[in-house]
């Protein structure tokens, strides 16, 4: 199946446009939230929590004996909770600090599931094939009412964002200063919390556990290169997002053999490296040019007070020197002396140069108009 | 115990002492994550390894696969110096594509042989004494044993030539550099063995358990000690302690290996982390009440002394006038009364002589903020503590 023949199946194709639908409307859940995960520095908050899912899910299979989806996720919700707060409590009241917490949450919960799995294996009543679906994540699997389950949850997050929106913008920015005008913080904490961590819970039987944490992460890591309003960081998030779900399933559709999980994250990575690279405020290409631009600048004011130093101890400023004298001065060269010339602050004959009036008055402003900047 | 038995107990401990010293490290440097990034990004560089080799077993593997352990660290530090995102986000970024990109390969090119990813997270203990070393024709016992037998001595041995330059580049990068001793070079230093360790390791016992081996018993020991050569010698006792304790669990259970001993290593961290002398949770909040309580008592003592006037000091009206519950207030009258402070004659409060002098040291001690003042009161004036 090519590319094209993915899109044309997609409306006519049942299973094909639930797993679309699905991995989009994850995606765009897991951008929308994890863009909170990213500026509250919980980056790796995906990473612990998916893990810590693992026992709940063994849990919840073990205690109902049954292979409901909700009710193992809802087990997974629980044990992920508890490892959030868990994490929280560590760094709170101990010294440990948050980068520990969180790799200890993670590989105690996962190490502790995986004991639950392979006990649960060898049990008797063991139709538990699919429960390590969870593990590495099954795009595939998806059905219709995982994706109703999955736009109900992105829907209520929708409402609770929108609702709490002042909320949850002042507590990003400044914890303590939202403590003193009175809101309770520690609802809305906890409530922004509870949503990263649901939709990491949703994202685990369609991406798996390892590759959860790029599924908050990345969305949200190239959408801050574009914006510095939360607002737009968030809608930009969720599109990413809901991109990389898309084109990751048209991808792995399209091959054999691909698994849908890393591909989606594959394609996440470069909508970062892109976003990185590409965005006009802070990416590195525009940075760099800005760079060279700025040096540039400088180099030019740089000779421009040489010239001036040299053009001062003479009656007439305009008095044409060689261009030789500039020798042991770096920072000039041909192309530079013709960007003066064109900012006619110089002109040029032959190998002489001489100041303009302009150039002068630019060259004896150049300290003060500093002062005046800052 | 059968042999088979013996030597597995032989290699966990071995991996989970090899993996204990370079954990310590990582913890004290708020490095922690690194192992569990190292732990997943190295795929590539084991599948890599082996379409060059077609040879699980080959040396290149490992040594691909703790390349591409280092090229995580320095792609993380990459991306963190260019400030577009925080080190952590740098991380969250980096391992899962490196590990997608490994598993894309293998499903791509290496379905029909032993290389899944469910053995390179999970990996099984109990299998290693069937991979053993052979030469010319001479059973020298398995071959993860001699691996990692190799990389604890190694790590030893580089812990006891450079522990005084580990040790400052770790608490003070300022002064190790002042000192001549580069914090770049023993960074990396750290991050090689580390993805050396983890390569050795996670074949045996799989990524996560590496990971929990790494941190979890030099957090346990750190809950204990801040000396940091107890906290190396605890750590190695906790990754012993677990690496015996979950085969038995696991053999009782008949569960994963690398599962019951995460769960052994999960349970003694639980243990400490609540009932640990000074730093254990039930101690921290004990000791945050009993403070509580303490300047709860300083409020009121400091309240008695600013009014002189009987009805002010009626207890009736100073539980409404403090606005405090009233066990909390039950409780710092009974501690102010316990140790003399106040008297209390027809519901009036006065502060005794004792009680007097108490709160001219904490005003003293308020007006100066001189720590030397507060040192000694509650020892001075205590009997009885909150």
């Amino acid at each position: 199946m090519t590319l094209s023949e993915y899109f044309e199946l997609l409306w006519s194709d049942y299973t094909l446009r639930t797993i679309t639908m699905g991995t989009a409307v994850l995606g765009a859940i897991c951008g929308m939230l994890g863009s909170f995960a990213v500026l509250r520095k919980q980056s790796l908050l995906g990473d612990a929590i998916s893990h810590a899912a693992l026992p709940g899910i063994a849990l919840a299979f073990l205690i109902t004996g049954a292979k409901d989806t909700n009710i193992l996720l809802l087990g997974a919700l629980i044990s992920g909770l508890i490892g959030t707060f868990w994490i929280r409590g560590m760094t709170s009241k101990t010294h440990l600090k948050s980068d520990t917490a969180l790799g200890l949450v993670l590989s105690l919960f996962f190490g502790f599931g995986m004991l639950l799995l392979t006990f649960i294996q060898k049990q008797p009543n063991a139709n538990q094939a699919g429960l390590d679906k969870y593990l590495f994540g099954q795009a595939a699997t998806l059905v219709e009412d995982d994706v109703r389950l999955m736009l109900i949850v992105t829907g209520i997050s929708l409402v609770i964002l929108l609702l709490f929106w002042k909320e949850f913008k002042i507590l990003l920015f400044d914890a303590d200063y939202t403590k003193t005008l009175g809101f309770n913080t520690k609802f809305i904490d906890v409530l922004i919390t509870f949503f990263i961590v649901l939709a990491i819970v949703l994202g685990l039987q369609t991406v798996g556990v390892v590759l959860m944490s790029a599924m908050l992460l990345a969305p949200a890591a190239a959408a801050r290169q574009w914006t510095n309003s939360l607002g737009v960081m968030i809608v930009l998030a969720a599109i990413f997002g809901a991109f990389s779900g898309v084109f990751g399933t048209a991808i792995s559709a399209s091959q054999n053999n691909l698994s849908t999980g890393p591909v989606i994250v594959l394609v996440a990575a470069v909508f970062v490296l892109v976003s990185f690279v590409f965005s006009p405020g802070r990416g590195l290409l525009f940075r760099e040019i800005r760079f060279r631009n700025n040096r540039r600048d400088l180099k030019l004011k740089k000779t421009l007070q040489v010239m001036y130093g040299i053009a001062r101890d003479h009656e007439n400023i305009s008095h044409p020197h060689a261009i030789r004298i500039l020798n042991n001065f770096q920072g000039f060269t041909r192309k530079s002396l013709k960007q003066m010339e064109d900012k006619e602050w110089i002109t040029l004959e032959g190998q002489q140069w001489a100041m303009t009036e302009n150039g002068f008055e630019a060259a004896k402003n150049l300290y003060s108009q500093q002062l005046k900047d800052d | 115990m059968t042999s088979p038995q013996i030597e597995i107990q032989l290699i966990a401990v071995v991996v989970a002492i090899a993996c204990a010293i370079p954990g310590v490290f990582l913890v004290l440097r708020k490095m922690a994550l690194i192992s569990d990034a190292i732990s997943h990004s190295i795929l590539p560089g084991i599948v890599i390894g082996f379409f060059i080799t077609q040879d699980l077993n080959s040396p290149l593997l490992i040594l691909l696969a703790a390349l591409t352990g280092v090229i995580t660290v320095v792609l993380v530090e990459a991306i963190q110096k260019t400030g577009l995102v925080k080190e952590d986000t740098a991380i969250g970024l980096v391992f899962p594509a490196l590990f997608s990109i490994g598993v894309i390969l293998i499903a791509k090119n290496a379905n029909d042989v032993h290389l899944d990813v469910d053995a390179v997270l999970l990996g099984e203990l109990a299998f290693a004494p069937f991979d053993r070393l052979l030469i010319s024709g001479m059973d020298l016992g398995p071959k993860s044993l001699w691996l990692m037998g190799t990389i604890l001595l190694i790590t030893i041995a580089l812990l006891i030539l450079f522990f005084k330059e580990l040790k400052v580049s770790t608490f003070d990068a300022g002064l190790s550099s002042a000192l001549g001793i580069s914090p770049i070079i023993m960074h990396y230093g750290l991050m090689s063995v580390s993805s050396v360790t983890v390569v050795g390791a996670f074949d045996a016992v799989g990524a996560i358990l590496v990971v929990a081996l790494m941190i979890a018993p030099a957090a346990t020991a750190y809950l204990l000690t801040s000396d940091l050569k107890k906290m190396i010698a605890l750590s190695i006792v906790f990754g012993i302690v677990s690496a015996l304790g979950g085969y038995w669990l696991a053999h009782g259970l008949d569960a994963s290996i690398s599962g019951s001993i995460t769960t052994v290593l999960g349970v003694l961290f639980l243990f400490v982390y609540l009932f640990a002398p000074r730093k254990g949770l039930l101690s921290v909040l004990y000791r945050q009440k009993q403070q509580r309580t303490e300047v709860s008592l300083i409020t009121f003592l400091l309240h008695l002394n600013n009014h002189s006037e009987e009805n002010e000091r009626h207890i009736n009206h100073l539980n409404e006038h403090i606005n405090w519950q009233k066990v909390r207030a039950k409780t710092v009258l009974d501690l102010a009364q316990k140790n003399n402070m106040i008297s209390i004659q027809k519901g009036v409060v006065s502060l005794t002589e004792k009680g007097k002098d108490f709160t001219q040291r904490a005003l003293e001690y308020i007006m100066t903020n001189k720590d030397d003042r507060i040192e000694h009161m509650k020892d001075d004036f205590f009997l009885f503590r909150g």
